[in-house]
């Protein structure tokens, strides 16, 4: 059965008001089925999800707390998004690839990445540390939309490789928020996508707001139904359902791997924090849209059906998780904390695969120049 | 070797790339069955087959992002923007993320990206197709810039950028494409990042690229039964710049004029200028002069010729310069 | 209605984590205004009194005096629209400000109250000012670092210059380009290296940069050059024996109608003129004179020229004055110092070069013989003639004419007495040699005609002082008047 999205919120009108969604989880902890997708996993599983909720919203807390205190210059903050980003990342396969924004921090915990990697970029160490082609997850994209374009030309390089027709396929999932589908790459993507039937999911993240722009200032229409026009399939699933997440998103996956071509996924969800930490939501929202999602929280519903269901979980297994994730923020902060800044002269490097002679001769000159001053002479960047 | 024309050159040399690395592929609107507009791809998806050339829809931006994405994944795309003035839309992808994503993390990942753009006028074209963008992209780090001026050097550059693990914006002068030049495809190549004199002199330093350095060598020829001696450099590599090479000639002969269809203002002449002083502020008899186009939007067809430095811009520009 | 403000614990610097409520200055229902003290909180480090960023009525007090509270946690609520009457609901998740019903629209700020830390505008730690996507601005100090030394600075401008790299070997061009080059004669044309302003110089004051020699680093030709090139023209040395020099440039014109003559100031005497005035007004001169009876030398001389080591040598009064002066040189080596007043230092010069002023039609030069201290009187003869026959002939070059540490000005030459010589820039003294003419003079009590002279000194009493200027005049005195002294003296 469906579920109706609350249709009284302030920005509701049409874009979200009775829009049919797929939900298997309701904001009370209910199974519930739908006629077109099922999860398909066990119990355990779903204590798997619940641990990766817990800590993937710890350590999104941690980031808020650690920006508070001027070790990061900002956080973006996902908190409310974790059972999209869950329950899509679990769905990737070893091989399918990940084309993030900047706040899929979640999915990047699903990929392997350490969460300290991911506060270095926010702290200003670098601009995004891991390695990509080892987690499959590519570094976070800044500009809008961009790695929509990415996301798809990997995906026809999987089609050249000859990787598609099979269960063994490899697929790519391109991560966006609503504000994104307005950006003329993404449409370009879409496209691309479904002209050239590339293997890619494209998964908004509907999160309600771009900053302070709402939903209905992006699209007339909900935004699964954009897909339409260009000609492949669009879903709006619960971005707030963490088995309804994984099963939509497997399934596109799963369609893209064997040859099927592109879908789009619009995971319906919330931002409950700011976009970034210094933005200042109480002056363009109110409080009451909060409560409503507050209600629809995606880690308590899993919490409230583990312990609803007798064997599910116990209170050793909760207890567990939170020592888990109370370990897992004092070792990411105190990591932050410790992380040392980049040697000045560091930013000529890897400018070009090979430098050029007058990038040489900048660097040591600039060497020559550091060299000049006073050992304890203030620096400059005081960082 | 026959005499070949620089669009046949650079078919060649995007051909022999193709049959050398599988990984190869071109990428651009109207670049598989029609060849391209100005016949560079001819006969190319022929022979390597659609998945390899590919006839893209009509999105610039949508054809370098893709192109990097195809690069994560280990392909070596040549992409082709059907005019200079029909880069812009793709101008962020480039910019943003062509040239910094190798930066951004820290040599882990290579965008081995060629966009080829034909550029410059002289074709009595209508607006947007014979525009001289190639500051915008010499003034971004991270990307290799390059401008062919004959069938050898369009014929190997060619080869080389694709051969490059940098991201390269080769330009290509499209008023020179019908020209001939001999050409030996056995003969050794020179390193690509590099200036090269053409035309040894001693009075005056003369430094040009792309389509003018025809018309640089036929200013320095008319200057010579007027008893100037020009030396003629062919930038060849506008990111680097090869100053070293002017620099080196400069103190020899103590003049510069630098010739390019850009806009004088702000164009890569400045840059050139700006480091000739520098280091040659010695050895100069003269302040290092450039003739550009002026510095207003590429005018309509019917003026062109007159807008376009010319000849005679070229040595009136020398006698300026002897005239200090 | 009433509008509810909260105030999150801010971090008020140094990464304060959190901080525990020591006293409250205020009660619910107060009034309050803008940066009224109302709490005092206790940091790691201090107690700090935070004042409101609210003004209002206080609503409400949400931690205990005695509890700690976390950086970021709404602890005081204020009223910001007392007008209302309602109470304030249970704050909402992180990031809201309290309002009463899902009625309230989002309150517009007006604008002029205090951002609070941590939001867009309002402060950031460590001295900056938040922005949405880093950091934040924060002021610079406005100062230099300071430096290891002077000298590491400089050095780090002048650092890595490119080294040129040789244009590629012309022959290796390939044979499909469009080209015809005539071979290059390299050897024909000579690169001189000069900045723009040098360049200027010698085309104005006509000099061939080819010819002048450089002596700036890098075999940079400096305008030093250029201006001792120009003053070394084809002209007339001087004859410092019994002829007169040449008659000056300047005529006087008979013509009814001719009252002025304009004449440019330019070449060498433009830099004679601004050597004049700076070496004038810059070291403080002071001459002192000395009549002596220098009949002895004039036998000396006389004598020398007989002598066989002599024979084929110009041989004068002056020549001894030269050796006189190098020997009360050292007994007062301030006369050879210079003062370097960019340094700060005076330079005591442990040689003597010995510079005689000349005058030629196109002016005034002063080449030196350098090394004098080291010479026999003979090859102090030799020089001699070598220098005066290289002026006369208008041969002089810059080399010759630089790094002088003391001049001899010879009046004498034109039937003066004396003078009061202006000092060759860089040196510290010049010595004026006058005419020599019998005169009466006491000779043991009796008057007696001798061949008398005047000497004049000047120096530079910023190097030289009153006591050693008359000591070394004393001793050159002596000597010409009693060569023999040069013995006991030396």
């Amino acid at each position: 059965m469906t579920t109706e999205s609350s249709g009284d919120l302030a920005t509701g009108e049409p874009a979200g008001a009775s829009v049919p969604l797929v939900q298997l989880l309701t904001p009370d902890g209910e199974r519930v089925e739908h006629p077109d997708y099922e999860f398909d996993g066990t119990d355990e599983d779903i204590r798997g999800f619940y641990r990766d909720l817990v800590l993937t919203r710890r350590v999104d807390a941690e980031g808020v707390a650690l920006q508070r205190q001027g070790e990061l210059g900002i956080w973006a903050s996902l908190l409310g998004q974790e059972a999209a980003q869950v329950g899509s990342g679990r769905a990737m396969r070893p091989q399918d690839y990940a084309f993030p924004t900047y706040r899929e921090h979640g999915v990047a915990m699903c990929r392997g990445v350490d969460p300290v990697r991911l506060l270095g970029l926010f702290r200003g160490a670098d601009q995004g540390s891991w390695d990509a082609e080892k987690h499959n997850f590519h570094l976070y994209t800044i500009v809008i939309g961009a790695q929509t374009l990415h996301a798809t030309g990997y995906a026809m390089g999987i089609q050249r490789d000859g990787a598609v027709g099979d269960d063994d396929g490899a697929a790519v999932i391109a991560y966006f928020g609503d504000g994104a589908t307005s950006q003329g790459d993404v449409n370009e993507a879409f496209i691309w996508a479904s002209v050239m039937n590339a293997p890619v999911v494209f998964f908004c993240q509907n999160n309600q707001w771009a900053i302070s722009v709402p939903l209905e200032r992006q699209t007339r229409i909900p935004i699964y139904q954009r897909a339409a026009g260009f000609g492949f399939p669009g879903v709006r699933v619960d971005g707030n359902d963490v088995l309804a997440s994984y099963a939509v998103t497997k399934a596109a996956l799963d369609n893209a791997r064997t040859g099927s071509g592109p879908t789009l996924i619009e995971a319906y969800t919330y931002r409950m924090g700011a976009h970034t930490t210094t933005d200042d939501p109480t002056r363009y929202r109110v409080a009451a849209e909060l409560d409503e999602w507050k209600a629809k929280d995606p880690v308590s519903r899993v919490r409230t059906y583990l312990e609803r269901n007798d064997g599910a979980a116990d209170e050793a297994f909760f207890a567990a998780v939170e020592v888990e994730a109370d370990e897992l923020a004092t070792r990411i902060r105190r990591e932050t904390q410790e992380m040392p800044s980049p040697e000045p002269t560091s930013f000529f490097d890897h400018v070009y695969v090979e430098d050029t002679p007058r990038l040489t001769r900048d660097r040591e000159a600039y060497a020559a120049y550091l060299e000049s001053f006073d050992a304890d002479a203030a620096a400059v960047g005081g960082h | 070797m026959a005499p070949t024309t620089l669009g046949k050159a650079l078919n060649m040399g995007l051909r022999k790339a193709m049959e050398d690395d599988p990984k190869v592929l071109i990428m651009g609107e109207d670049v598989g069955k029609l060849g391209g507009v100005f016949r560079i791809t001819d006969g190319l998806q022929k022979d390597f087959g659609e998945d390899r050339v590919i006839d893209t829809p009509l999105a610039e931006s949508g054809i370098i992002g893709t192109a990097i994405g195809l690069a994560l994944r280990g392909y070596r795309p040549v992409c082709e923007i059907q005019f200079d003035g029909f880069v812009w839309p793709g101008y962020d992808q480039i910019v943003a993320q062509l040239a910094k994503m190798h930066y951004r993390s820290q040599g882990r990942l290579r965008l081995p990206v060629v966009v080829r753009i034909p550029f410059g006028g002289g074709i009595g074209a209508v607006e947007h197709h014979s525009e001289s963008p190639e500051a915008y992209f010499a003034h971004t780090p991270g990307l290799r810039v390059v401008a062919c001026s004959n069938p050898v050097d369009s014929y190997f550059m060619i080869q080389q950028a694709i051969a490059t693990d940098d991201p390269v914006i080769f330009f290509e002068p499209k008023r020179r494409y019908y020209e001939k030049g001999e050409l030996d495809t056995s003969i050794t190549p020179e390193p690509m990042f590099q200036a090269r004199t053409v035309r040894p002199g001693t009075d005056l330093t003369l430094v040009a690229y792309g389509p003018m350095v025809k018309v640089a060598l036929e200013a320095a020829s008319a200057a010579e039964a007027e008893g100037r001696s020009l030396e003629v450099i062919d930038l060849r590599s506008l990111s680097p710049l090869d100053s070293d090479t002017v620099v080196a000639s400069v103190r020899r002969t103590g003049r510069a004029v630098i010739v390019h269809e850009a806009s004088t203002t702000l164009g890569i002449g400045a840059e050139l200028a700006a480091r000739v002083t520098e280091e040659c502020f010695y050895s100069l008899e003269s302040p290092v002069l450039r003739v550009g186009g002026f510095d207003t939007p590429y005018p309509p067809a019917k003026v062109e010729e007159e807008w376009l430095p010319d000849l005679d811009r070229v040595l009136d520009a020398v006698d300026r310069s002897f005239g200090f | 209605m009433p509008t509810y403000r909260e105030f999150k614990l801010p971090d008020v610097g140094e990464g304060l984590v959190e901080a525990e409520i020591v006293t409250w200055k205020v009660k619910r229902g107060d009034s309050v205004k803008v940066n009224d003290i109302v709490v005092e909180i206790e940091t790691a480090k201090s107690l700090v009194e935070l004042p409101t960023p609210y003004a209002g009525v206080v609503a409400d007090l949400l931690a205990a005096e005695g509890e700690t509270i976390a950086v970021g946690t709404p602890f005081f609520v204020v009223d910001v629209d007392p007008a209302g009457a309602a109470q304030p609901s249970s704050p909402a998740a992180t990031g809201t400000s309290v309002s009463d019903a899902s009625l309230a629209e989002v309150e517009v700020p007006t604008g002029d109250e205090p951002i609070e830390p941590g939001l867009i505008g309002g402060p950031a730690p460590g001295g900056r000012t938040s922005v949405l996507v880093g950091y934040g601005p924060r002021e610079s100090s406005g100062k230099r670092r300071s430096r290891k030394t002077a000298q590491a600075a400089v050095q780090v401008a002048m650092s890595t210059q490119p080294a040129p790299v040789p244009a590629p070997p012309v022959d290796e061009l390939p044979s499909a380009l469009p080209t015809s080059p005539p071979e290059p004669d390299s050897n024909a044309h000579v690169t001189v290296l000069a900045k723009p302003p040098v360049r200027k110089l010698a085309k104005d004051l006509g000099v061939d940069l080819s010819t002048v020699r450089p002596s700036g680093d890098g075999g940079v030709i400096t305008r030093t050059d250029v201006e001792a090139a120009a003053a070394s023209g084809d002209a007339a040395g001087v004859d410092e024996g019994t002829s007169s020099p040449r008659p000056a440039a300047a005529t006087w014109s008979r013509e009814p109608g001719e009252r002025e003559n304009r004449i440019p100031v330019k070449g060498v005497r433009k830099m004679t003129a601004q050597a004049m005035v700076g070496s004038a007004f810059t070291a403080p001169h002071v001459t002192e004179f000395l009549t002596v009876d220098i009949t002895r030398t004039v036998k000396l001389v006389e004598r020398l020229k007989s002598h066989r080591d002599f024979a084929d040598v110009r041989i004068s009064p002056l020549l001894v004055l030269a050796r006189a002066m190098i020997i009360a040189i050292r007994r007062t080596p301030e006369i050879n110092s210079t003062w370097d007043e960019s340094a700060q230092e005076i330079v005591q010069k442990h040689y003597v070069n010995l510079g005689i002023a000349a005058a030629t039609p196109r002016g005034l030069v002063v080449p030196n013989i350098k090394d004098a201290d080291r010479m026999t009187l003979r090859e102090l003869a030799d020089a001699l003639g070598e220098l005066v026959a290289t002026a006369r002939s208008g041969k002089t070059q810059p080399a010759e004419m630089q790094h002088g540490t003391v001049t001899i000005t010879n009046v004498g030459v034109f039937g003066v007495d004396t003078g009061t010589p202006i000092i060759n820039p860089g040196e510290s003294a010049i010595f004026a040699f006058g005419a020599i003419r019998e005169q009466p003079w006491v000779v043991r009590g009796r008057v007696r005609p001798r061949l008398v002279t005047t000497l004049a000194l000047s120096f530079d009493h910023r190097v030289v002082d009153g006591a050693q200027g008359s000591q070394f005049l004393a001793d050159v005195g002596a000597i010409l008047s009693d060569p023999a002294l040069a013995l006991a003296l030396s």
